[in-house]
């Protein structure tokens, strides 16, 4: 398909996710606690997504490649390795704001 | 209860940068008369470019002593060693600057780090 409302049902429903590298691809699968291997497209690279890859991929949460070596990747990939990744926390930024106004 | 006000984008995707120098100009004198009229409390943006021009407006009106607005500018979650050009910018003129990974707040020692926010 070209196009979905939301992938969260796909999301839930598969043992391995492989995705480019936008931030809301990676960080909903990652969610989802899915192991996930990112595939960055040198070509049409878009720096700040590369960024982000790289740092997950630092911090043992995803798998990376390019499209050459993703054969490669699957083969020898070891999912059991991949950390979970710890959700974020909008409480503390909201947090933030209430004592920016004096709200706390 | 709110209300909507749309502003022109600064920048369409992979617009010129030379070009993009007068779209945001015309933003910024789209956004002046705009943020004036509703002089707002607190700006929360981040990232677009299209947030600077309101940005500066706010910075502006608070350099006339005319409304003091509190910029709060989160940096996306995607910037993990390097700000955006918005950020680059926006660092100087916002009042909180939030950054979602540790190495942006060594670098950017004014910014503020609460970990990640999604």
């Amino acid at each position: 398909f070209r196009f979905k409302e939301s992938l969260a049902e796909d999301l839930q429903s598969a043992d391995l996710v492989i995705s480019h590298a936008g931030a809301g691809s990676c960080l909903e699968t990652l969610e989802k606690g899915k192991p996930l291997i990112v595939v960055i497209n040198e070509k049409l690279m878009d720096n700040h997504q590369l960024e982000l890859a790289k740092q997950l991929h630092r911090d043992g949460c995803v798998l990376y490649c390019n499209c050459s070596t993703l054969v490669e990747t699957l083969q020898s990939m070891n999912l059991s390795a991949l950390k979970p990744f710890p959700p974020g926390q909008p409480e503390k930024f909201a947090l933030f704001l209430d004592k920016v106004f004096g709200l706390q | 209860q709110f209300s909507l006000d749309r502003i022109p984008r600064s920048r369409e995707v992979r617009q010129s940068w030379i070009s993009s120098v007068v779209t945001t100009l015309y933003s910024i004198l789209y956004s002046l008369p705009l943020t004036y009229k509703r002089k707002p409390d607190l700006i929360l943006c981040n990232g677009p470019g299209t947030c600077v021009p309101v940005c500066l407006s706010a910075f502006l009106l608070g350099l006339l002593r005319i409304k003091r607005t509190i910029i709060v500018y989160v940096e996306s979650i995607c910037r993990v060693e390097t700000l955006s050009l918005s950020g680059k910018i926006l660092y100087y003129f916002s009042d909180y600057f939030i950054v979602q990974w540790p190495d942006l707040k060594k670098k950017y020692p004014k910014s503020v780090y609460l970990g990640r926010i999604v």
